[in-house]
């Protein structure tokens, strides 16, 4: 009997378990054939999907961009209709274990730092131009300092990994991997690094080096806000005279200028002067659809992320008054007239036109109102998101047939601003920075005449501090929905007063042919805390590093 | 096992090597050739049990396949050869040999004590007797499969046997089996059971859709005896053998039933008037300044009560519209058997039909299958077997899944109709109208399926060897899956009251035009097999050895492609699609795997007294590098009748026997090439205005991955007593080791190391898992066989419970949070104590923030005078139920009528739902009636919420309050038949005919209130279970 099953144990052929995949790469490959390995690298621009309801067609860049709850309903900008996880933070639950949407980006950028790191630690050996290698380890890290900063500007002090790839088999209770790094180290590592990548990137995109990889521009303007970020009072690590010489080395490229072809273009096609580093999307690699998401519910849409009304009495009127001045003529009962244009090619509000239709918000009987179809899907606020609409796109079953929209991670408009405001903190409104070629006011007038836009000059003669309300408000209408206040009201520390604004809606009653104009709460029991200054590092991460991460004050 | 069900005259058994009792009545083992040259003598005679005639009584000539059986008034007439000795035999009576001699009349009475110890039980590559099998292993006989209406398999097992825990998650067609763990679970990885039929380890097209006419019994093997199937076996294997042919003249026997389903439990939704209230407390918790009636005035609320304008305020029971009180479904079968000495064939076709729940639904799911046994003596010592099935399960289904329809039934308000009064369906919810979406009018998902199976299998008398045998087998297996989703545009309304118009909108298909997918999987496993068996007896001592040698391969591919833009709707093909290059997709791949095996096996007993088994099997495996491939999976069993001591003497008990066994099995159900790094082009980026392939790292190498272990000890002992009962019990116990576990919460993430969500994990598995589980199983059965009213019961009892010794888990982790310690599948939760009865009673407790008068007051566990991460507690138990139990009655009177029911429950079980309710859904009634609100503040649930998922009372801080006690006890199956005799039907040559009615999940008695216990929708929301009454009849002749 042995003898027999001796025998047949010796009969089978090795080769019989030896299975080759046919789905997979191997490393070997991935490290030997130079296209494979730009593959890999040019594939770090996007991040791994972390959690349910993001990732929405492709997965997701840098930061969040477009998804259904987009960024802008953690601020005082919207509130997403239907939560999704972001009322919590709206309502000061924010806590190492009550991420909401803001959990992810630990995740995520560490994940992407180690793959940048596999990639720097294995360049050399790939066979490829070494004139190609420069500019793929330049892009390797402004990838990695990309992702820095997205940690940087949600947890403040991180820790830094430098070009170490951590391995199953090591000892992941390193405490390397636990020792958070001070702000200014953090920032100053991510400046350093970007100052080194953009030496190496390329001035412009085109045939070999395709939009929406990282040029020379992308990394300078990456460095401006970081240097911006360093120098602002929550930060407390750099200076604003650093500010506005890196925003300056971004205008000094003479590369960028303003869209002229209209605000609200300017958001459906990046394929612009203004655009400095933007996620491309198309036909089968779209995002979420836009257009459902956050359309009026009697188009069929979902009123997603609804515009708050804080948000709407920020925009100032054509006169460049803001309504709250008497000489404004603003009326509270005729609320929408005379508005700064962007206004219009931001919000959907009561009587805008829209796909051939009038929003009608009003009660009773207004179809985008609670008194229309799918009524849970009928703003709370009284308002519908605009900027980045496109109405070329379908709006009722749109699958696949949308979310080609275009998301801007730097345009110049967020450079000028970022200098304006450095330039005012270090020398006041009217002094032109030495090696600059402009002051904050001409950098700010220069947004506000944006063709299309059209605002009047800056008033001449404003005080530092005026000047810096102006450029306040100037950044927040601006740069609406484009993940800026959130960080922004942040780093000024006026977060407990914006964030702690009930979140405004209106409610418009029709009588006859009138309408009455009543300002309402949307959405009760908004709250921030000091804490909420940094994100927490998520509970469970703590907990893996067996308490031995710091975790952000007060949490 | 022991079997009560196995009186019943229709009942086959597995004696195969012996003969065939059971369905004998009308079999005609006597091929006129034989009888020709053999008849020299007509025995006649009178079978009695009990004084009273026995019909049915198998009668055949020892050592030939000459036989009868008797008529419904217990005589029999044979021709027999001389010196012939007869053997009778009946299914619950002993056998008996009588010598005919020179008798020409033989009067037999049958003994009452069942004795099984004779029947043959199949068991890994072989068979045995079970007097002397030393496994725990649990025979259900075909027979008693048939008795239930659900067509799927699966279903049919539940409550019939120890050991085996079944719970039916779904109903919908085509998708209605049931999950199987033997003894719960055991393991962090699969605990999929390995299914083996006729046995093809893992024969593709699996278990659920055999046709149960087909089978003649199943085996389940739960202790270390599965070991013989080494690396798949830990979690256990049930065995299937398929029917086989007698010789003689051919039976043929007929069945159709016809069955009505319906939904064993929905919950009840909120009316229109309670819905309107809700929306307006939801709306004033959002924003209290606005008062209690921003979205409904207290007389639209009565409008909605009253009825008054259905069209303005209707009040939809979505369920009601969108379902039909019954759905239809039949079977109907033919099968014939017989064959002469040397060729014995069992063929037969099935169909089976199910109708969807849906009015005018799209779902249906219709089954053909054939499956052809062939056993044919070559030579005197060569034989061959050819088995051949195959089948066809066509499955059709709306474009919308039954997920999405139940979700819209759960989802849509009340306040809202389904359909307008002059019949333009309305939105529903969000362009989701139930109604509409389960009708073909988005078009239509097809899904036909083929599974061809064929085994060829010889065995050869090695001559001059006594005992020595070599067999083998090859078997093809192949699926083919295919799919086609024709979606279409369709237009639903919504009413616009203010100037009486209705706008239409277009849902289904994509930007307004049809969309096309198709793809096709299909699948080739071929496996062969060798062994060399020796079998022989010297004097007492009882030797079967078997070598054997068996390799098995997997083969499948994927593709498919996808078109939209379709220009109309009349051409559902992909050629005719939009024809852009970005309007089509298409995408393929490819899975192949191998798996080699040595077996062996050597089983002794002296005199069927003392037992002993051992087997080994060598595994290799291509999940694995080819310096850790190979695995090593030995088993011992010994068994001790005691009852054959010549010491015991005690007449009570006629058998007894304890029996143990140890052994070491294995898994090895983890994806492949997992040793590796795995690159994949697996992200698409946008570069220069077109898609660019992105290659991401998917899975990382774990170099030294190999199998999971299980190491199974059980001890059993078995009775038989007081003639008529029989008993059982085993314990168990299994450690399982090296279990394939990915580690993800003890990684941080800073390290890089990330896995991404609902995809495969980035970390690989690796064998760090510790599981450790035991039990006890108890089967004790009573039977009385007797003509006039025969009647047995039995019930099984098992108690299997699992505590995870190591898993991985976050250095940081709170001690009572860990799952170490803990069973499988238990759920981390907040202890729900009460409700806050008003905003002011917040202050007397502990709480959030953000806490108000309605919501949940959860227990500060850690005692910090705060609420948070740290106060969630482990749920005492997952939702595998730690006790399972069955109750399966049986009854005949006069051999006329029968009856049997089988009860099936389980205890020791969570199931957490949480509904998706607020405005962005209907709540069940059970909340909504009973909610905390201002002026309810006694209410029994939480406030309601905008969206339970996100609240504080709901998904936020996941509770105990929405952690349900899934215990239950349900009549699982009942069937009443009644049998025809008389002599009218020779005149019709009928040799049997029976009618029954059945019926499936009958009724539940459970603590669960809105749906079925056996659900494990964390939602609720899925194709409710059904609730089958059905007639059917079999006839033979």
């Amino acid at each position: 009997m042995a003898v027999a099953l001796l025998a047949m144990a010796t009969s089978c052929k090795k080769d019989f378990l030896t299975v080759n995949p046919t789905d997979r790469v191997s490393e070997t490959a991935v490290l030997n054939d130079s296209s494979l390995f730009e593959d890999y690298v040019v594939a770090r621009y996007i991040g791994a999907k972390l959690q349910d309801k993001e990732g929405d067609g492709t997965n997701p860049g840098f930061g969040r961009g477009f998804e259904y709850a987009m960024w802008s309903s953690l601020t005082d900008e919207s509130i997403y209709n239907n939560d999704d996880a972001t009322w919590l933070i709206q309502r000061g639950l924010l806590a190492p274990e009550n991420l909401g949407n803001a959990g992810v980006l630990w995740g995520r950028s560490y994940r992407s730092i180690r793959e940048c790191n596999f990639a720097l630690n294995n360049l050399a050996n790939v066979p490829m131009s070494d004139g190609h290698k420069t500019m793929l380890k330049a892009e390797l890290r402004f990838i990695r300092a990309f992702r820095y900063q997205d940690l940087i500007r949600n947890y403040g002090g991180i820790v830094l990994m430098g070009d170490k790839v951590y391995n199953l088999s090591d000892d992941l209770q390193d405490a390397a991997l636990f020792t958070r790094s001070s702000i200014k180290e953090s920032i100053d590592y991510a400046l350093a690094e970007l100052t080194a990548a953009a030496a190496d990137l390329p001035l412009d995109n085109g045939d070999t080096w395709k939009a929406g990889r990282a040029t020379k521009g992308a990394a300078l303007a990456l460095k401006s806000r970081l240097a911006l970020y360093a120098a602002s009072p929550l930060y407390n690590a750099g200076t604003w005279e650093d500010a506005a010489k890196a925003a300056q080395e971004v205008i000094a490229l003479n590369k960028y200028s303003l869209y002229q072809g209209g605000y609200g273009n300017l958001f459906l096609d990046a394929n612009n002067s203004e655009a400095i580093f933007v996620r491309f999307y198309t036909k089968n690699a779209n995002h979420t659809h836009m257009e459902i998401a956050n359309g009026p519910n009697s188009y069929g849409g979902w009123a997603g992320n609804s515009p708050l009304q804080n948000l709407v009495d920020d925009y100032e009127m054509m006169d460049g008054k803001a309504i709250t001045d008497p000489a404004s003529g603003y009326n509270p009962q005729d609320p929408y007239k005379n508005r700064d244009p962007r206004f219009y090619a931001t919000i959907l509000y009561n009587g805008a036109s829209y796909r051939g239709s009038t929003i009608e918000t009003f009660v009773p009987g207004g179809k985008d109102s609670k008194d229309g179809p799918d009524n849970w899907n009928s703003s709370k606020t009284g308002y519908y998101l605009k900027k980045f609409m496109n109405d070329s796109y379908p709006l009722q079953n749109p699958w696949g047939n949308a979310g080609f929209q275009p998301w801007y991670y730097f345009r110049y408009a967020e450079v000028l601003l970022n200098f304006a405001e450095a330039a005012n903190e270090a020398y006041g409104p009217d002094v032109t920075p030495s090696g600059a070629s402009l002051t904050a006011r001409a950098a700010v007038n220069l947004i506000r005449s944006r063709a299309s836009v059209a605002m009047p000059d800056v008033q001449a003669g404003l005080s530092k501090d005026a000047m810096r309300t102006a450029i306040r408000n100037e950044r927040r209408v601006e740069l609406a929905f484009e993940e800026h206040r959130f960080y922004d009201v942040r780093r000024w520390k006026i977060a407990d007063v914006t964030e702690n604004a009930p979140a405004g809606g209106i409610t418009i009653t029709k009588n006859g042919s009138n309408y009455v104009y009543t300002t309402k709460v949307a959405l009760d029991g908004r709250r921030f805390l000091t804490q909420h200054y940094w994100l927490p590092i998520p509970r469970t991460e703590i907990q893996a590093s067996g308490n031995k991460i710091e975790q952000n004050p007060n949490y | 096992m022991n079997d009560l069900q196995n009186e019943n005259p229709n009942t086959c058994s597995s004696r195969k090597r012996r003969v065939f009792p059971g369905k004998m009545l009308f079999l005609f083992l006597l091929t006129m050739l034989s009888v020709q040259l053999y008849a020299q003598q007509t025995v006649t005679g009178k079978v009695t049990a009990a004084d009273s005639a026995l019909s049915g009584v198998s009668v055949v000539v020892k050592n030939t396949t000459t036989g009868t059986s008797t008529g419904s008034d217990g005589t029999f007439s044979i021709k027999v050869p001389a010196n012939a000795v007869l053997v009778f035999s009946y299914v619950g009576f002993a056998d008996q040999e009588i010598t005919v001699g020179n008798q020409t009349s033989i009067n037999v009475s049958m003994t009452g004590a069942a004795n099984q110890m004779n029947d043959v039980v199949v068991v890994g590559y072989s068979s045995q007797k079970k007097a002397t099998v030393t496994g725990s292993i649990s025979v259900v006989k075909g027979a008693d499969l048939v008795k239930s209406p659900q067509p799927n398999l699966s279903n049919s097992l539940a409550g019939r046997a120890s050991g085996i825990i079944l719970n039916n998650r779904s109903g919908e067609p085509g998708y209605d089996g049931s999950s199987i763990y033997i003894r719960g679970l055991a393991t962090t990885g699969s605990n999929d059971v390995l299914i083996v039929v006729d046995g093809v380890p893992g024969q593709i097209g699996g278990l659920e859709r055999l046709n149960p006419n087909d089978i003649e019994s199943m085996s389940i093997l739960k202790d270390a005896s599965a070991a013989i199937y080494g690396s798949r076996a830990a979690n256990g294997v049930i065995l299937i053998t398929t029917k086989r042919g007698t010789s003689g003249k051919p039976a043929i026997s007929a069945s159709f039933n016809q069955g009505f389903a319906s939904p064993t439990r929905m919950p009840k939704m909120a009316d229109a008037a309670t819905y309107a209230q809700i929306s307006n407390e939801i709306a004033y918790y959002n924003n209290k300044a606005g008062g209690m009636n921003q979205q409904y005035s207290d007389e639209e609320i009565e409008k909605f009560r009253n009825g008054s304008d259905p069209l303005n305020y209707p009040n939809t029971d979505w369920a009601k519209t969108t379902l039909k009180s019954a759905a239809l479904q039949n079977q109907a079968n033919v099968s014939v058997s017989g064959g002469s000495e040397n060729v014995k064939y069992f063929v037969s076709l099935g169909t089976l039909y199910q109708d969807g729940l849906y009015k005018n639904g799209a779902t249906n799911y219709k089954q053909y299958s054939f499956r052809s046994n062939i056993d044919a003596n070559i030579t005197k010592d060569l034989k061959v077997s050819l088995y051949i099935s195959g089948r066809e399960e066509d499955r059709q289904y709306p474009t919308a899944s039954a997920g999405d329809i139940f979700r819209s039934i759960y989802r849509a308000y009340s306040t809202l109709p389904a359909f307008y009064p002059n019949g333009l369906p309305s939105l529903g919810i969000e362009g989701a109208n139930p109604a509409v979406m389960s009708t073909n009018a988005g078009g239509l998902s097809k899904n036909p399926v083929q599974v061809f199976n064929g085994i060829l299998k010889a065995s050869y008398s090695i001559p001059g060897v006594q005992g020595l045998s070599l067999d083998g087998f090859v078997a093809i297996d192949r699926s083919w899956n295919f799919t086609k989703t024709f979606a279409t545009p369709y237009l639903l309304y919504s009413y616009n009251k203010t100037d009486d118009s209705y706008n239409s909108r277009i849902v289904g298909g994509s930007n307004n035009l049809a969309t096309l997918t198709e793809s096709q999987y299909s699948q080739v496993q071929v496996t062969s097999n060798v062994k060399l068996n020796y079998r022989r007896n010297f004097g007492q001592h009882n030797l079967d050895l078997f070598a054997g040698y068996e390799q098995s391969e997997i083969r499948s591919e994927t593709f498919g492609a996808f078109r939209q833009n379709f220009p109309t709707t009349q051409t559902p093909e992909l050629s005719q699609g939009g024809t852009a290059a970005t309007d089509q997709t298409n995408y393929g791949s490819s899975y192949h795997f191998t798996r080699q095996s040595v077996i062996g096996k050597a089983s002794y007993n002296y005199s069927e007294k003392y037992l002993a088994d051992v087997q080994m099997r060598i595994d290799g495996s291509s999940t694995f590098p080819s310096d850790n491939r190979h695995g090593y999976f030995p088993s011992v069993s010994a068994g001790w009748r005691i009852s054959k001591e010549s010491f015991f003497n005690v007449p009570a008990i006629s058998n007894l026997k304890l029996r143990a066994s140890y052994g070491l099995l294995g898994n090895d159900n983890v994806g492949l090439f997992q040793y590796l790094n795995n690159y994949s082009f697996n992200s698409q980026l946008v570069l220069g205005g077109s898609i660019v392939p992105g290659i991401d790292l998917v899975k990382l190498a774990n170099s030294q991955i190999h199998w999971e272990s299980a190491k199974k000890l059980d001890i059993g002992l078995e009775a038989t007593f007081l003639k008529n009962f029989n008993l059982e019990f085993i314990y168990f116990q299994q450690k399982r080791s090296n279990i394939l576990a990915v580690r993800n919460a003890s990684i941080p993430a800073v390290s890089g190391i990330v896995n991404p969500y609902g995809a495969d994990p980035l970390v690989p598995s690796e064998n760090i898992g510790k599981v450790n589980s035991n039990g006890i199983e108890v089967t004790l059965g009573y039977q009385k066989p007797s003509r006039n009213f025969s009647w047995g019961v039995s019930g099984n009892f098992t108690y299997a419970k699992n505590k995870v010794i190591f898993i991985d888990e976050a250095s940081g982790i709170l001690p009572y949070q860990s799952q170490t310690g803990h069973p499988l599948n238990t759920y981390l939760l907040y202890n729900a104590t009460g409700i806050f009865r008003s905003d002011a009673d917040t202050a007397k407790a502990p709480h959030l923030s953000v806490s108000q008068g309605g919501d949940l007051i959860y227990q500060d566990y850690n005692g910090d005078g705060k609420i948070t991460a740290d106060d969630q507690v482990r749920s005492k138990y997952g939702n595998i139920p730690q006790i399972t139990y069955g109750l399966v009655m049986n009854a005949s009177f006069r051999n006329k009528v029968d009856i049997s029911i089988v009860f099936a429950g389980q205890a020791q079980v969570s199931q957490y739902v949480l509904p998706e309710s607020g405005t962005v859904g209907n709540f069940y009634s059970s909340w909504a009636d009973n909610r905390w609100s201002p002026t309810n503040p006694n209410g029994t649930y939480p406030r309601v919420d905008t969206r339970a998922s996100a609240s504080v009372n709901g998904g936020q801080y996941s509770s105990t309050f929405w952690l349900n006690d899934a215990s239950f006890i349900r009549l699982k199956n009942v069937e009443l038949g009644y049998t025809f005799s008389g002599n009218w039907m020779n005149h019709v040559k009928l040799q049997s005919a029976r009618v029954y009615v059945n019926a499936f999940n009958v009724f539940t008695i459970t603590k669960v209130k809105d749906y079925d216990p056996e659900g494990n929708s964390g939602s609720g929301q899925f194709y409710p279970q059904q609730r089958i009454i059905n007639i059917g009849a079999n006839i033979r002749f």
